[in-house]
């Protein structure tokens, strides 16, 4: 099987002097393709801090990166492109623009890549109908619940068939049973598009989704 | 990236105002020198004399006496008697009961100085004598311009005398749309120069196979007396009635590009600092620096057009409303649209270059 994510002694610090802090401590993660990765640990343990060195948000200070066989340097690469071709997020807020429709959001990843409008479009049409939305196309983010919401925005994440989903506390603001239908969505989708995905969350209630978890504690992985 | 329509729509109002005020102080300056030339262009002399030191014909104090005619006249290349006295004096004539202003233009009926034929009635009734001695035989009539809306046979008054209008003139007001009064060169003495037997200048035309710059040159030899070409006189009295007074509105006009600039950079700014989390949430979905910036710079180009076209608009139809005479440059339109659209645009890129350096983790914190 592939090797998606593949990171080794990925360390990243924040602040400096007497007040520097370790978010993440010579960190060695290997995610492999269509896999299901849950990233679990309490509040301030560095997940947020880990899963934006892996989806190229963050430089790491030190260790390495491939991405999908290629080796990651923000010093010399431009992470954009890195993030709109082979990466997809889903942030906990959902952060949909909110004067765009269901439809039109899903099309702005798109319209990063530069992909064709009448493309988009209908990508945007298929993937909407796909997370059970195809009568909320033209419904904006406010007329829209949480789980509703959140659908929308892994419809984006899955726009540029990225190699690998981020999901940051995807569940977090939503109730159980929005929480129970968006992993059952997510199991769907990775079957259906061969995605692979890392979840953060600290919602131990979802582990059962989970192929794999990792924990962390202090900004280092450890074991359980 | 969606803008606040109302805050586009009243952008684009503040600088539609700015770029119309900016091109109509341009047309009210172009119009005013076009005015300070066409009298002078008008008169068809070339050769212009003025007392010594008085900086030019239009410019300075300058009183002639009867003999400079001579030195024009037997100045070998000037077309034969064609040296003419000239008095232009600035004077407060009451018309209709109200005091305002214009300027006296006596000359020599058939010589230059003033129009040869009127375009309505008829000219003044001419000096008998050959020179411009006192002579108190001559009717007070005048010729003014149609702009002034005085009807033949009405009468105006200028110091203590009553002058009365017998024909009109076209296209011959002087600065700002101030009134020319054209009579003869006795009845202007009598009239602002309580008959005093001078005259400001003397003009005079060169034969065509002459250079009017070597005549110049030969009759300022002459002690006592001051000769510019048509040239030099244009340049003077455009720089003495156009240039150095316009000075302030020529800083206000630049004062006036920095304001648009600033409007459309502060607006920007705004806009950029409002829409840092959707800014960030846009980089992270893999948004370049190039796309976020176009997002920003596309407003900035809509206020920019709309503003600087509706602005040019504005300025032509308030041009031909104006109760003066703006002359709006076509040329100088094109530059002022570019000038102002290039500082527009520049000064919104400078504050969207601020959109660059968000930060996109902020799409882990917080609501858009």
């Amino acid at each position: 099987m592939a090797v998606i994510v593949e990171a080794t002694g990925l360390t990243k610090r924040f602040g400096s002097g007497d007040a520097s802090v370790v978010a993440v401590n010579s960190v060695n993660v290997r995610i492999d393709e269509s896999e299901l990765v849950m990233i679990m640990g309490d509040s301030g343990c560095g997940k947020t801090t880990l899963i934006s060195l892996l989806g190229c948000i963050l430089t790491p200070d030190d260790g390495e990166l491939h991405i999908d066989g290629e080796s990651i340097d923000g010093t010399v690469q431009d992470m954009s492109v890195i993030r709109r071709e082979k990466i997809g997020f889903v942030f906990q807020l959902f952060h949909l623009l909110p004067y765009l429709t269901a439809l039109e959001n899903v099309m702005v990843a798109m319209d990063i890549a530069r992909k064709n409008t009448q493309d988009a479009e209908s990508r945007a049409q298929e993937l909407l109908t796909q997370v059970g939305l195809s009568e909320r196309f033209h419904h904006r983010p406010a007329q829209l619940s949480g789980g509703e919401k959140q659908r929308v925005s892994f419809a984006r994440a899955l726009a540029n068939r990225p190699k690998i989903i981020f999901a940051d506390e995807p569940t977090a603001n939503l109730d159980s049973r929005q929480s129970d239908n968006l992993m059952n969505l997510i199991q769907e989708m990775r079957q259906e598009h061969q995605t692979t995905i890392a979840i953060v969350t600290h919602h131990e209630g979802l582990k059962s989704n989970a192929e794999r978890i990792i924990h962390m504690k202090d900004g280092r992985i450890v074991m359980r | 990236m969606r803008y606040r329509r109302a805050r586009v729509v009243l952008t684009g109002l503040g600088i539609t105002v700015l770029i119309s005020l900016i091109l109509l102080l341009g047309g009210i300056m172009n119009g005013m020198r076009i005015q300070a030339r066409q009298y002078v262009e008008s008169t068809g002399a070339d050769v212009w004399v003025s007392y010594e030191g008085s900086g030019g014909a239009f410019i300075g104090f300058s009183l002639l006496a009867e003999e400079h005619m001579v030195f024009l006249n037997s100045e070998q290349g000037i077309v034969a008697n064609s040296a003419s006295p000239l008095i232009f004096a600035q004077a407060r004539p009451t018309v209709r009961g109200k005091s305002t202003k214009a300027i006296v233009v006596g000359y020599k009926l058939g010589k230059l100085g003033g129009p040869k034929h009127a375009i309505e009635g008829r000219m003044f009734t001419g000096s008998e004598f050959k020179d411009y001695r006192p002579e108190d035989s001559i009717p007070f009539e005048v010729v003014v311009d149609e702009k002034m809306g005085l009807e033949i046979g009405e009468q105006i008054t200028l110091g203590n005398e009553k002058v009365r209008v017998v024909g009109k003139t076209r296209s011959l007001m002087f600065v700002l749309d101030t009134p020319l009064l054209f009579m003869d060169v006795r009845v202007a003495q009598k009239v602002v120069f309580d008959n005093y037997p001078h005259v400001n200048m003397m003009i005079a035309r060169s034969m065509e196979n002459q250079k009017p710059a070597q005549i110049v040159a030969s009759l300022n030899s002459i002690e006592t007396i001051d000769v510019h070409t048509m040239k030099q006189t244009l340049g003077n009295i455009t720089e003495y009635y156009v240039d150095e007074p316009m000075k302030a509105v020529q800083f206000l006009r630049v004062m006036l590009w920095l304001a648009a600039g600033l409007l459309v950079g502060m607006i920007t700014y705004v806009t950029m600092l409002e829409k840092t989390q959707e800014i960030g949430v846009l980089k992270a979905i893999g948004g370049s620096n190039g796309y976020v910036m176009a997002l920003l710079l596309k407003q900035v180009v809509i206020i920019s057009v709309v503003g600087v076209m509706l602005g040019l608009g504005l300025a032509y139809f308030f041009a031909a409303a104006a109760p003066i005479f703006v002359a709006i440059h076509p040329v100088e339109s094109i530059i002022v649209v570019c000038i102002s659209f290039i500082v527009c645009c520049g000064s919104g890129y400078l504050a969207a270059r601020k959109a660059v350096t968000v930060d996109p983790m902020i799409a882990f914190r917080g609501e858009i």
